[in-house]
């Protein structure tokens, strides 16, 4: 389980995370919405203890990732698989020695068997046979999926997600959403997806919740939030361009929750 | 407007926060030499790319330094009939200045620059990113074979160009002032003593620290996509070449006292 206890974060003197609070239990599939820029890959980065809090703490099963240091904290790494917005495959490497970077650095395992589940990694993200070739040989969806494959090879048991959908076309964006559900059963993980796609949330989360301002305003089942009456997160699933989100000014926003709250 | 003295304090709140940075990833890097697994490959990999890839404009730039030299040289030496001291000269002025100083400047530019690139695309492209997610630490896998690569590669990198620009001004001493060669070459090497190379090696050691160090930590914190990276490389080199010629500068005054 992954607990977030009053995250805050500051970039340059300007406030990115300003109190965030979630928990995330085992096993579920949460996608945390937001506008772009609004500090859900910094969210995510602080799961995974690639940023430090200023104030605040992660719990990942009961142990503040803050506190760990040297080997235990190699070990809660591994517990983890990312896939990043860009795909962030090494250009210098090929697929094999992308997808299986890790089995590679952090284990004794023979090449066979290092070839065998880099394959049956690929092979869950249905690509076979480009082993040799280099990232940049690749398109757009089959990086991502290359990404997708580095991230579940050594076996994590929680897959973070940054943006999957976002630059391919809508048939590989909803193919990479069938992945996501695919592998969430298969491996049966914890899986945590940042996106700004509303189709792709309803078809991935159990529960979403949603970044605004530097904190979760709201969490629920895809159908809470879609039929929720809070006027922000109305704004953002509907994608109107007015509405409290955009229009300036907190008087206007208590307005807004105002005649929200009163439908 | 901002006053004077918050625009000096932003300054130096900026020098103290680089020079700080610069220093921790030194010390991290040099705890990373020491601490297991030690990639072969990669230092291989390394030095392979900056050394001996850099053999040929180091050839270039030593030679013609060389010739250069003995022809300055000899436009003084003639006046008063010594010309025979150019061999003697070149030699110490390769060996102990000109053969460090060039193939650093030379590297800055060439490695230098590619380096910072590398990694400043790496790190605009969530590459260094991945890395930690995938358990690696970034200075360990990146930095330490870059800058033990160097530090290797640099001094073989300078002995090389103190030869190449000593047969540049032997080319000029024997083909155009009629000096024996059998005497150029006595000459050259009757002046040399073991500290003036090693004093030049020694620096060597210094400037490729330097010229890693500034490239790696300008590249870890590239922001902002390829203009970020274009102005990371630029800033890169200019910083390496000023370091080193200024480092040059301490360097020969302590030899001077200490030597």
């Amino acid at each position: 389980m992954i607990r977030i206890n009053s995250l805050h974060k500051m970039f340059d003197e300007q406030p990115v995370l300003h109190g965030v609070d979630l928990e995330i239990n085992e096993g579920e599939t949460l996608v945390i919405i937001g506008r772009s820029g609004c500090g859900k890959s910094v969210l995510l980065k602080h799961m995974i203890g690639i940023l430090r809090p200023d104030s605040g703490e992660v719990f990942i099963d009961g142990q503040n990732i803050s506190r760990l240091k040297g080997n235990d904290f190699v070990r809660l790494r591994m517990k983890f698989g990312m896939l990043f917005q860009g795909a962030a495959l090494f250009d210098s490497l090929n697929v094999y020695e992308n997808v299986g970077f890790a089995l590679i650095e952090h284990t004794n395992l023979k090449e066979a068997e290092i070839r065998e589940r880099v394959r049956r990694a690929l092979e869950s993200v249905d690509l076979a046979h480009i082993e040799q070739k280099k990232p940049a040989e690749l398109s757009g969806g089959m990086k991502k999926r290359v990404g997708l494959a580095r991230a579940i090879c050594n076996n994590p048991r929680i897959i973070l997600y940054d943006e999957p959908t976002t630059g391919l076309d809508p048939i590989m964006a909803d193919m990479i959403n069938e992945l996501i559900i695919r592998l969430h059963r298969q491996l049966r993980v914890t899986s945590v997806v940042v996106t700004h796609d509303m189709t792709s949330a309803y078809k991935v989360a159990t529960r979403i919740a949603m970044l605004y301002e530097g904190k979760i305003v709201a969490q629920g089942t895809p159908d809470e939030i879609k039929n929720t009456k809070d006027p922000v997160v109305r704004q953002f699933i509907t994608g109107a361009a007015h509405g409290p989100i955009t229009d300036s000014g907190n008087n206007r926003r208590e307005e807004y929750r105002n005649i929200g709250g009163e439908k | 407007m901002p006053g004077y003295s918050s625009v000096l304090k932003t300054k130096a709140t900026t020098f103290v926060t680089y020079v700080g940075g610069i220093t921790l990833l030194l010390l991290r890097t040099v705890a990373g030499m020491f601490s297991p697994p030690f990639k072969r490959k990669q230092l291989v990999e390394q030095m392979s790319k900056t050394g001996v890839d850099s053999f040929a404009i180091v050839f270039l730039t030593a030679f013609f330094a060389g010739i250069v030299l003995a022809f300055q040289t000899a436009y003084t030496m003639r006046k008063m009939s010594a010309e025979i001291y150019i061999a003697s000269l070149v030699g110490l002025s390769m060996t102990r200045e000109l053969g460090p100083v060039f193939t650093a400047l030379v590297v800055a530019a060439r490695v230098g620059a590619s380096i910072t690139a590398e990694v400043g695309t790496m790190q605009v492209t969530e590459q260094i990113d991945a890395l930690e997610t995938l358990a690696i630490n970034p200075i360990k896998y990146l930095v330490v074979p870059r800058f033990l690569a160097l530090c290797l590669m640099l001094p073989i990198l300078t002995i090389y160009a103190d030869f190449v620009g000593i047969l540049g001004g032997f080319i000029v001493g024997v083909s155009k002032l009629h000096i024996s060669p059998h005497l150029y070459i006595r000459k050259t090497f009757d002046a040399l003593v073991y500290k003036d190379i090693f004093s030049g090696l020694l620096k060597a050691v210094i400037f490729a620290a330097i010229i890693s160090i500034v490239a790696c930590y300008e590249g870890m914190r590239t922001r902002g996509g390829a203009e970020g990276v274009g102005r990371s490389t630029t800033l890169s080199v200019v910083i390496s070449c000023i370091l080193v010629i200024a480092s040059d500068c301490l360097f020969t005054a302590l030899f001077y006292f200490m030597f």
